[in-house]
């Protein structure tokens, strides 16, 4: 192969990538200009271009009519809580899986990986009937509870493939110098999961920042409604204002760019070590 | 030592936390599921027990058209494994590759699985629009008037029309998985094949393919179950129309559950996604084996 | 990181602690509705719960909107789990009576006894099953014939035509010119019964209609089949904006304020929404559909009637408070919706409305001339039924049947 044929194969490479890098950036502008329009714009006049007047005053009516910074907080209450004890739940499962003497592992590891494949919009009404009875409806709890739940299952199989990774001998040295099962996993395994948190966290936040369905349905009070219940109220049954939706719309996802960019580099790192391991 | 590892204590409380939620959440749920799906029930008035007449409506009515439904979510997991996984991993290899700009390319491929589905709807929605929507919009500019359509109102192009932004969205997704293994292949295989004059393609057939199997068969195993799951695009794209031709078993569940006020029969369509999910989870697992 | 958690763990703890502790001697009262913010009832419903907790002093009121679509997956949710708020919106007829028949909610037949002169019986009818009532109807609505009347001016019309013929040449007319005479979604099914549920109607009576939709009568109608061939006429001779199909309302109706259809038929809380555009200021007619078979229909038989409706629950711990509670603020909300061009009042009313925007008046007018009215379809019919309908209503819009088919097709899944 000559020097030349390959700088064309480069170049057509890069313009495949750079091309669908473009669309895969389209969403975001899209969204930001459509944030700063009118009705007219946003239905016909003006759909893809820059906007002909920049409303900002779309920022203050979500911001002001909404309530947005509360849900906003309980947003972030509720995925850090989610992400909290979905941690602590699957490390500790899958530390008495892959670790202790247990029989039928794989039973219990495949029964674990059930949870995969349950489509989360099943269970809501036997789900509500739960929740009530344990007086958690309207709390945050509400919410964590069962997005931890339909988390657990992808913790639990990331957990594994890292966890079966780490030399046995650890937990013998430990043990000799006198560790007991719970120093062990506290002392010596947890610090080592590091990566694994960092996988199992954006895992997590994905599931959990965009839900729709059981959110509106568990809360019925507003001081503890997410951002994406409160985006929907911006709809209404008659009229919809759409400038307004967009600006909540962009207030609802810029944070989680700017936050991805920011850890990245950490993210596509643990995603890479955490690889073939599941 | 071994005494201290097999401890049944220590197991139970160790796996309690998962269990309880595991138990409560989600077993739970799909064992009253299965148990609702054998009654007439609106969901809070009189259940009437009716045994398994669900399951036989289920198959057999063509006014549910389930088979419809459960037909266009297996052509949308063909189609996941077939060009949303193919384009995800020729992604992954190209990038893996160490080429410039790799992390920017990268980041920007994700961004697509962050943002909610309701925006995406919404963005497609726009992008169909039959008058002023960019697809017809630039058929029109090229003078390919006769192509332009409605997309998402006729029977023939409402399914490709859905599934184009329901693949797109997490083609990222599968690349960043299949990227980490890619790139957790150990240099020194890749150099020491390089040395013997492979090329890239030879590389990637013969040593990164074999490599990242594992990972592969994790994202036919989501591509698969999540096609048979999908519901959030569809509903804000189409709801299942025009005349039930994007209609997915999960859309026709909250129809009945929260619609029809047929309780039962929801869960019986949620117990039938159930058993299909776990069903095809474990066959590509056998098949992934076998290969082996 | 660690600190970090801790601290949100913290915050939570005392919101959830902040939740539970409150207690005085008030009544506590919780209302579910849709008046969401951008809802044009919403300020109806601020201004009507203002009034009505300032005369309450003894209770604590608290009230929750959501979006329209989620709110109906919401209350069904709450009531099987036996969660519901103490008063709550519901539509009326069989909505309501699948809630009535389990036994979920309270009758209010004693505290609206006390309102017999403000509140015309005939209003009740949807919310009243066995001969108790179990509703307070807000406002309502009927179908409209909405106007661009300059679009009708440019070729030739000064006025919507009154008789069906004439109405078709006007059609015709302006199809020639290059407008398109309909808008009509088909994303939103309710959209296209707004239209078909007019030309059955004044194609085969109000009576007939309504038995079907009542189950007094089967849907093995040899008229509404001819019916439904009318419209399905409508629809292949290019009456309708064959985009239409694949839009939602919303955008429908922006299409149409932005003069690219003739015609719009839709609800009249639409009304409010027209008047607050300055630029349609006059531009816009409402009137009623005309009549196709003078033989069964007449003028002033009109699709609609009141809908939206509070309801109380049945589990209430102070349903009596609470039922007391809903009435007033029912006849309120009906005040102020009505004074803002939502809807009509299904309440008498008690204060000026001269003010009113000349839209609201017009409907207002046709109200007053009625004689029949014919709920809509899908709010008439319990669940199962309306969706099997509403999924017919799409065939017929889409072509895929006939008059004949959608009869056939439902007499079989209906009866």
């Amino acid at each position: 192969m000559t020097r030349n044929s390959s700088k064309v194969k480069n170049t057509f490479l890069y313009i495949g990538l750079i091309f669908w890098a473009l669309i895969n950036l389209f969403p975001v502008y899209w969204m930001f200009t459509f944030s700063l329009k009118n009705n007219d714009e946003i239905f016909g006049a003006n759909v893809a271009g820059l906007p002909q007047h920049w409303l900002w005053s779309n920022y203050s009516s979500a911001m002001g009519t909404g309530k947005m910074g509360v849900y906003f907080m309980n947003s972030i209450i509720v995925a850090s809580a989610t992400i909290l004890i979905t941690l602590i739940a699957s490390l500790m499962a899958t530390y008495a899986m892959t670790r202790l003497v247990l029989k039928r592992r794989l039973t219990m590891n495949k029964f674990f990986m059930l949870g995969l494949t349950i489509p989360i919009h099943a269970s809501i009404v036997p789900i509500y009937v739960t929740l009530s009875r344990l007086h958690l409806l309207n709390t945050y709890w509400a919410l964590i509870v069962p997005y931890s739940a339909f988390s657990l299952s992808m913790g639990i199989l990331i957990c594994t493939g890292f966890m079966n990774d780490l030399p046995r001998e650890l937990d013998e040295a430990a043990c000799i110098d006198g560790c007991g099962v719970w120093g062990i996993f506290f002392r010596i395994i947890v610090p080592l999961m590091k990566p694994a948190v960092a996988t199992i966290g954006i895992y997590t936040f994905l599931q959990c920042w965009n839900e729709l369905m059981f959110a509106n349905i568990f809360i019925s009070n507003s001081a503890y409604k997410t951002l994406p219940v409160g985006i929907q109220a911006l709809s209404g049954q008659y009229t919809t204002e759409w400038g307004p939706i967009g600006a909540a719309l962009v207030l609802a996802t810029f944070p989680t760019l700017f936050v991805y960019v920011f850890l990245s580099k950490k993210i596509q790192e643990s995603f890479i070590a955490g690889a073939v391991k599941g | 030592m071994k005494k201290m590892f097999s401890n049944k204590l220590n197991i139970i409380l160790f796996l309690l936390p998962a269990l309880l939620l595991f138990l409560g959440i989600l077993i739970a749920p799909i064992i009253l599921s299965g148990y609702y799906s054998l009654f007439d029930w609106n969901g809070f008035g009189k259940k009437v027990f009716i045994g398994f007449a669900n399951y036989k409506e289920l198959f057999t009515s063509n006014a549910i058209g389930f088979m419809k439904a459960l037909g266009n979510s297996m052509i949308l997991a063909l189609l996941s494994v077939c060009i949303q996984l193919p384009l995800a991993l020729g992604l992954a290899l190209a990038l893996g590759k160490g080429i410039k700009g790799e992390r920017a390319f990268l980041s920007i491929y994700f961004i697509p699985v962050l943002i909610s589905t309701v925006v995406i709807g919404q963005l497609f929605l726009k992008i169909y629009n039959p008058s002023y929507g960019i697809l017809n919009v630039v058929l029109r500019k090229l003078g390919l008037d006769n192509l332009a359509k409605i997309w998402l109102g006729t029977k023939e192009t409402a399914l490709g029309s859905v599934f184009v932004p329901t693949l797109w969205q997490y083609v990222g997704y599968h690349m960043l998985l299949m990227y980490a293994g890619v790139k957790s292949v150990p240099p020194e295989l890749r150099e020491a094949a390089m040395l013997d004059g492979a090329t890239d393609g030879q590389v990637n057939r013969y040593i990164v393919l074999p490599y990242i199997k594992p990972i592969i068969k994790i994202s036919v195993i989501f591509a698969i179950t999540g096609s048979l799951k999908s519901f959030d695009l569809i509903y804000v794209l189409t709801n299942g129309g025009p005349l039930h031709s994007t209609e997915v078993p999960s859309t026709l569940m909250i129809n009945m559950l929260f619609l029809r006020n047929r309780y039962g029969m929801g869960s019986t369509i949620a117990v039938m996604l159930i058993i299909l999910c776990f069903g095809f989870a474990l066959l590509i697992n056998a098949v992934f084996k076998e290969d082996k | 990181m660690k600190k970090f958690l801790a601290l949100i763990l913290a915050v939570m703890m005392l919101a959830s602690m902040a939740a539970v502790a409150h207690a005085d001697d008030k009544v506590d009262l919780t209302m579910w509705c849709i008046a969401t913010e951008s809802d044009s009832n919403r300020h109806a419903y601020e201004a009507a719960i203002a009034d009505v907790t300032a005369a309450h002093p003894e209770v604590n009121f608290t009230w929750e909107a959501t979006e329209n679509q989620a709110y109906k997956t919401k209350i069904k949710a709450a009531v099987a789990a036996d969660e519901m708020p103490d008063i709550f919106f519901t539509w009326s007829c069989a909505f309501l009576k699948d809630f009535v028949d389990a036994g979920r909610v309270y009758c209010l037949d004693k505290e609206l006894e006390a309102y017999k002169d403000e509140l015309p019986e005939v209003m009740l009818g949807n919310t009243t099953f066995d001969g108790h009532h179990y509703g307070v109807p807000t406002t309502m609505n009927i179908v409209g014939l909405f106007a661009n009347m300059e679009l009708l001016a440019s070729v030739g019309y000064d006025e919507v035509p009154g008789s069906y013929e004439e109405f078709i040449a006007c059609c015709d007319k302006l199809i020639e010119n290059g407008i398109i005479p309909f808008g009509c979604s088909g994303k939103e099914t309710w959209c296209v019964t707004e239209y078909l549920e007019s030309v059955i109607e004044k194609s085969c009576g109000a009576e007939a209609l309504n038995d079907i939709f009542l189950g007094k009568a089967t849907w093995n109608n040899a008229d509404v089949a001819s019916a439904v061939d009318t419209f399905q006429a409508l629809v292949t001779k290019g009456y309708f904006d064959p985009e239409g199909i694949a839009l939602s309302n919303d955008e429908v109706k922006a299409n149409f304020m932005a003069g690219k259809y003739a015609f719009y038929m839709n609800g009249t809380w639409n009304c409010a929404d027209f008047a607050a555009k300055p630029e349609l200021d006059g531009k816009i007619q409402v009137a009623e559909f005309p009549v196709i078979n003078a033989d069964k229909a007449t003028l002033g038989q009109l699709i609609g009637g009141p809908s939206d409706t509070l309801a109380v629950a049945a589990s209430s711990a102070n349903a009596e408070v609470a039922a007391q509670f809903a009435v007033e603020l029912g006849r309120e909300i009906c005040h102020y919706g009505y004074l803002d061009g939502c809807g009509l009042p299904a309440w008498t009313p008690f204060y000026d409305a001269s003010g009113i925007n000349p839209l609201t008046q017009a409907v207002s007018e046709i109200v007053a001339n009625s004689n029949a009215m014919v709920l809509f379809g899908d709010t008439a019919q319990n669940a199962d039924a309306a969706n099997t309908y509403l999924s017919y209503v799409d065939l017929v819009y889409g072509c895929a049947t006939d008059g004949q088919g959608f009869i056939d097709g439902l007499t079989a899944d209906i009866g």
